[in-house]
């Protein structure tokens, strides 16, 4: 989130909800989107394949066709840009590339854009024109937009709309993407990914040098912990298609097949290709699960032997903090002890890496601190979780966590009753600091940075630029701010670079001394010393510079976002004019198919229902925690398709009858139609949050005594289709299709 | 405030309902209830129709002059002074002329024992607890957590996520829904 959820409330006049379900996956998120509407009377424009809660609160409902994000956005641009309504000033100043996605708006029409996304073209005129002349505007989205083939583009495409009219950086404007769960934002800022160290550092040498180093440990033996040294810079499975890494049916690229998994946290069986996760789960020599409650991935399998359930203690059982959606950090304290034999997560870690051999280095930046502007070990037994986020602090310096030291973290929690719940502002002794120093915050006087890349707010107030990220120039652009976008407050007049250890003197106008620039680390990102932080203070400078935001990504296959047809795609006239990307070969280290899955057959003749996953709001993620509970489980007692009438009565089907859905990848789920008018005849649309049931085959029996939950059933994830993105393998959970057989 | 007796009332504002169900779980969960038992219930009418779909959230309405009060042949209704009516299972004959009083639907029967008969009726007390002695173990087994006598929102409204459903002597909440009807449009 570039701005946060009081911002809206406060601020915004128009609210463009996008491939996210607030009302049922994250109800307080809604509150404030009503509240805007109640003070402000802003606009709410819901799109989405399915007339959601959230549609029903909205003043203009839009029923898009699945995957076809690109394409609405282009149509909006179109118009806007026709009316000359964009943002001339911002886009001259801050923005590099728009004259691409200018000529590619231009063949957006309404009457195309109509044609494609299956949205009238009078109502795409409208919405625009509301948008165009609403501001500030807001732009909200969430896993409708990013699980796509085409998520990559679809979550770039709408940030260039709100550079175009000039949102970015204002209150009440920005990118509001909402995260579903407790910590999402936390756990990918952490990196709990294949491709990243923590703080989206990557994983190139230079990376994992600054993290020897923040660690403690050498790199040579971090080197040897690899089969050999070029894994080390290559990234890992997917949780998308890991299960290939055991299956080996697609070509993968690794230096073993996978033979052990260990799941902590994650539920897996609310991942696509759920068939494909209880063959490979099959295949295993070794599953281990570490949870609260029973993860179902135990329960999908068949397997007899070599499982291991872990009892893992819950948040209330723990302390730390945990990242909100819009960055802030919150501080939570311990309930009660663990209960009964449950450990907390890290102490499941501890033994585990005491087991392995590497306990001491596993800890050992814990144990370490900045003094005398080096960082050394200072004691020799470390306290949980202090010494944990101050090491996340000191390292973290690319989101600029310089400013979460424990300390800070406990007395925002303590002191809730002091911060206005719209500005995140503090009062009385809290005055001068936003709530849960929403990062950056790039030092401890840092106040945290409420709205990104405001320029009229002073650096040290929790103002910036865009960052500097992608070099100083390209194709002969200069990749800067403009001269006329100056950061108040800034001694820099205008956009200028990154801080490196080589421009500082020249860029804050500064003569180093001969110590400093011995201790200092190459560049703002690696500096353990903080004297580019202390140099960036005292000129208003924010270290990753004040730089243009770029539309084009000359790395990526599609340098501009294009419309590229779902690989399963209703619509077979349009994947010839708008096709997917050719095949891919190694990402993370497996192959994925593209153009060849499309144009294998024309999908739609077998298979004529577009099938649309959703989540209800009693249940969340796989639902394994929530279907333990008898109230919960009460509202959706078994799984069920949302069927239009027209569409069902087409199959025979009377309301609540059982029918079976087949996907393209010959697998099928048997679930109870339920009438709705949420849905069109062209559609389905089901919830993924159910196992425990396999294509009609009832796993009851592998819960372990006591722990099968009230309601079980089929996964809609058993029949989403294959596909992946092209950029992050993020599943394609939105756009695909199914046949439809009465049970 | 008023310097009247307070009257409480409930009120869910429907512009803000998102049928989440979070009342009617929390409610459950506070009162300890047997699955079936909705002394809240969430309703949509409308779902799908564009324009025209509304949730809310309903329970006992608490009326000033409840007909459930007056049909009952045992009497085993009482109105607080604050308005808050509840009624007394021991009394109770399960007959269910409550039921058909009740515009609302309020009046709840166990769906198990012999023959499906109905037994002593429940129904939403604004987490008022009954005549048992205030948060004695009866009075929890029987009519769950007495909240209003620890000083604390019924627990439907206090875990409400949108702020749709309010709770309060009568003349707070309309106070609080005016405000948000006055001050439309006119800013944070």
């Amino acid at each position: 989130m570039t701005n946060h959820f009081g911002d809206v409330v406060a601020h915004s006049k128009a609210m463009l909800v996008i491939g996210a379900n607030s009302a049922a996956a994250n109800p307080i998120g809604m509150k404030h989107f009503l509240q805007a509407k109640d003070r402000n009377n802003a606009q709410l424009i819901v799109v989405d394949p399915v007339f959601t809660k959230t549609a029903a609160k909205a003043d203009h409902y839009l029923r898009i066709r699945t995957g076809t994000d690109v394409a609405f956005v282009y149509g909006l641009l179109h118009i806007i840009f026709a009316n000359g309504w964009e943002d001339k000033d911002f886009i001259e100043s801050r923005v590099y590339g728009m004259d691409e996605i200018k000529a590619e708006a231009k063949k957006w029409t309404p009457e195309v854009t109509a044609d494609v996304t299956g949205i009238p073209a009078s109502q795409i005129i409208q919405v625009a024109t509301l948008l165009a002349k609403s501001k500030p505007m807001t732009v909200v989205w969430a896993l409708g937009i990013t699980q796509h083939s085409t998520g990559t583009s679809n979550t770039r495409i709408l940030p260039i709309l709100q550079l175009v009219l000039g949102n970015m950086g204002k209150k009440g404007g920005g990118c509001n993407i909402i995260r579903g769960h407790d910590n999402v934002q936390g756990s990918t800022d952490m990196c709990c990914l294949a491709d990243s160290l923590p703080g989206y550092y990557g994983l190139a040498k230079g990376a994992w040098e600054y993290f020897a180093k923040s660690w403690g440990v050498d790199f040579k033996w971090l080197e040897d912990r690899f089969a050999a040294p070029e894994w080390m810079n290559a990234k890992g499975f997917s949780l998308a298609k890991w299960w290939q890494g055991v299956l080996q049916e697609e070509q993968t690229y690794s230096s073993s097949p996978i033979r052990a998994l260990w799941v902590q946290g994650n539920g897996i069986t609310s991942m696509s290709q759920t068939a494909k996760i209880q063959e490979a789960l099959d295949k295993l020599d070794l599953l281990v699960i570490a949870e609260p409650f029973v993860n179902e991935a135990a329960v999908i399998t068949s397997k007899k032997d070599n499982v291991y359930i872990l009892p893992v203690a819950t948040q209330f059982e723990t302390e730390g903090s945990v990242t909100a959606t819009n960055r802030s950090s919150q501080w939570r304290t311990k309930v009660v002890d663990p209960l009964y034999e449950s450990k907390t997560d890290h102490d499941v870690m501890f033994e585990f890496a005491k087991k392995f051999g590497f306990y001491e280095q596993y800890t050992r930046a814990m144990t370490m601190a900045v003094k005398d502007r080096e960082l050394a070990v200072v004691k020799n037994d470390f306290s949980w979780p202090d010494d944990a986020c101050s090491e996340i602090g000191r390292t973290l310096k690319t989101i600029g966590l310089g400013g979460w030291t424990p300390d800070r973290l406990r007395k925002h929690q303590e002191n809730w009753h002091m911060f206005d719940p719209l500005s995140l502002e503090g009062m009385g002794p809290m005055k001068g600091e936003y709530y849960g120093l929403p990062w950056p915050s790039w030092d401890a006087e840092h106040p945290g940075s409420p709205i990104l890349y405001d320029t009229e707010t002073p650096v040290n107030l929790g103002g910036m630029g865009f960052r500097n990220r992608f070099g100083l120039e390209h194709e002969g652009v200069s990749q800067l701010a403009a001269d006329a976008v100056t950061v108040k407050g800034s001694n820099v007049k205008g956009g200028y670079p990154e801080i490196t250890k080589e421009n500082i003197e020249q860029v804050l106008g500064i003569q180093l001394t001969a110590a400093e620039k011995e201790k200092m680390g190459a560049n703002w990102k690696v500096d353990h010393s903080g004297i580019i932080q202390e140099k960036c203070r005292k000129a208003g400078v924010a270290p990753y510079g004040n730089a243009r935001a770029r539309t084009i990504v000359w790395t990526f296959p599609d340098p501009i976002p294009l419309h590229r047809e779902p690989l399963h795609s209703s619509r077979p006239d349009l994947v010839q004019k708008y096709p997917t990307y050719e095949d891919q070969k190694n990402n993370f280290r497996v192959d994925v198919k593209f153009i060849s899955e499309q144009q294998a057959q024309e999908w739609v003749k077998d298979f004529p229902t577009m099938l649309v996953t959703l989540r209800v709001v009693n249940l969340s993620g796989a639902g394994m925690l929530e279907r333990t509970s008898k109230y919960l489980s009460h509202i959706t007692p078994e799984m069920f398709a949302n069927i239009h009438p027209d569409l069902a009565l087409q199959y025979g089907l009377r309301d609540g009858d059982m029918m079976w859905l087949h996907a393209p990848q010959g697998t099928k789920i048997k679930v109870k139609a339920q009438y709705s008018k949420t849905v069109t005849p062209d559609r389905i649309a089901l919830p993924y949050n159910f196992a425990g049931v396999m294509q009609g085959v009832d796993m009851s029996e592998n819960y372990p005594e006591g722990t099968r939950p009230y309601a079980i059933g089929e996964s809609s994830n058993t029949i989403t289709n294959y596909g992946f993105d092209i950029i992050t393998q993020i599943p394609e959970f939105n756009a695909g299709l199914c046949r439809i057989e009465k049970a | 405030m008023s310097n009247e007796q307070a009257r409480m009332k409930f009120f869910c504002d429907n512009d803000r309902c998102i049928e989440c169900f979070g009342c009617t779980v929390a409610c459950a969960e506070a009162h300890e209830l047997p699955v079936g038992i909705s002394r809240r219930k969430v309703i949509t009418l409308f779902e799908g129709i564009e324009g025209k779909e509304y949730s809310t959230s309903i329970s006992c309405m608490h009326c000033t002059d409840a007909p459930c009060e007056r049909v009952c042949p045992v009497d085993c209704f009482y109105v607080r002074e604050d308005g808050i009516v509840l009624h007394d299972k021991t009394k109770c004959i399960g007959c269910g002329y409550c039921l058909y009083a009740c515009p609302f639907g309020a009046p709840q029967f166990p769906r198990d024992g012999a023959f499906g008969t109905k037994g002593a009726m429940d129904k939403c007390t604004m987490c008022a607890g009954g005549p048992e002695e205030t948060n004695s173990p009866e009075e929890r087994k029987l009519y769950g957590h007495n909240r209003i006598a620890e000083g604390k929102v019924p627990i439907c409204a206090a875990v409400c996520a949108t702020n749709a459903l309010l709770v309060g002597d009568a003349e707070e909440v309309s106070a609080i829904y005016r405000k948000r009807v006055s001050t439309r449009g006119k800013g944070a």
